[in-house]
């Protein structure tokens, strides 16, 4: 009896499925921390979807959302956790190995 | 039953160059005006800390005023470019650069006022200053 091994496209991350949420991520691997609104340019979505889903990001872990002040001006900053960014280097590698079946 | 969809190599490249290109395009857009100022920073406070420490009577005072006034036309700048964007200012990596930068120059001013006159610690003091930023701006850039 063989063992099937199975496709390497089940080791994704299902939240990072979404072209969405993968973009933010994306947007956020370098930099770490972004505003929302250099996230929003970088992804070029509107402020109620990227909204919609930072709260899912963040509900996972992925990311951290920081609120402040200037003057009375409130921001949002994104910060990308040790935790998204694990999940974030998992979904690469992953997507790598099937890449990799190109050559 | 099997919910992933299926994921032929060519998409999963064209989702790594993807993730790429976006990830450079959001460091890059909201990185220059850091990267520049903490290069402009370490230029002017090296060059400004080591005429002080050599420079006496109204050139020390033309030394001083200058470095402050670059110091202060520098701080104005950065002010303005990162304004709504000032997220990363907040961040560890960015406080850990200005902390660098903060202790270097606190040891050339050291040497300015203890040992004035010193061609060899105010090369050394400034030349710490100048690689310390050179390092941090650089390490910012590829990161």
């Amino acid at each position: 009896m063989t063992t099937a091994v199975p496709h390497p496209r089940h080791k994704l991350d299902e939240l990072l499925q979404n072209p969405v949420r993968f973009s933010i991520i994306a947007a956020l691997d370098r930099a770490s921390t972004l505003s929302f609104k250099e996230v929003r340019d970088a992804v070029e979505i509107t402020d109620s979807a990227l909204s919609k889903q930072v709260s899912t990001l963040e509900a996972a872990g992925y990311l951290s959302v920081g609120k402040s002040f200037a003057g009375k001006m409130p921001r949002t900053s994104l910060t990308l956790t040790k935790e998204g960014r694990v999940a974030w280097r998992n979904h690469l590698a992953t997507l790598r190995e099937i890449a990799g079946s190109l050559d | 039953m099997d919910t992933h969809p299926a994921l032929t190599p060519a998409e999963a490249q064209h989702l790594l160059d993807r993730a790429d290109r976006l990830s450079r395009s959001a460091h890059d857009a909201t990185r220059w005006p850091y990267i520049a100022f903490i290069v402009a920073l370490g230029v002017a406070t090296a060059m400004g800390t080591f005429a002080m420490a050599l420079a006496t009577g109204d050139a020390f005072g033309l030394a001083y005023v200058g470095t402050l006034a670059v110091a202060f036309a520098l701080i104005l700048f950065f002010v303005i470019s990162i304004q709504g964007r000032a997220a990363f200012a907040r961040s560890r990596r960015w406080t850990a650069y200005i902390a660098s930068w903060f202790v270097t120059y606190a040891a050339a001013l050291a040497v300015v006022i203890f040992a004035h006159g010193s061609v060899v610690l105010a090369s050394v003091a400034s030349g710490l200053i100048l690689v310390v930023s050179f390092l941090c701006a650089a390490r910012e850039a590829r990161s």
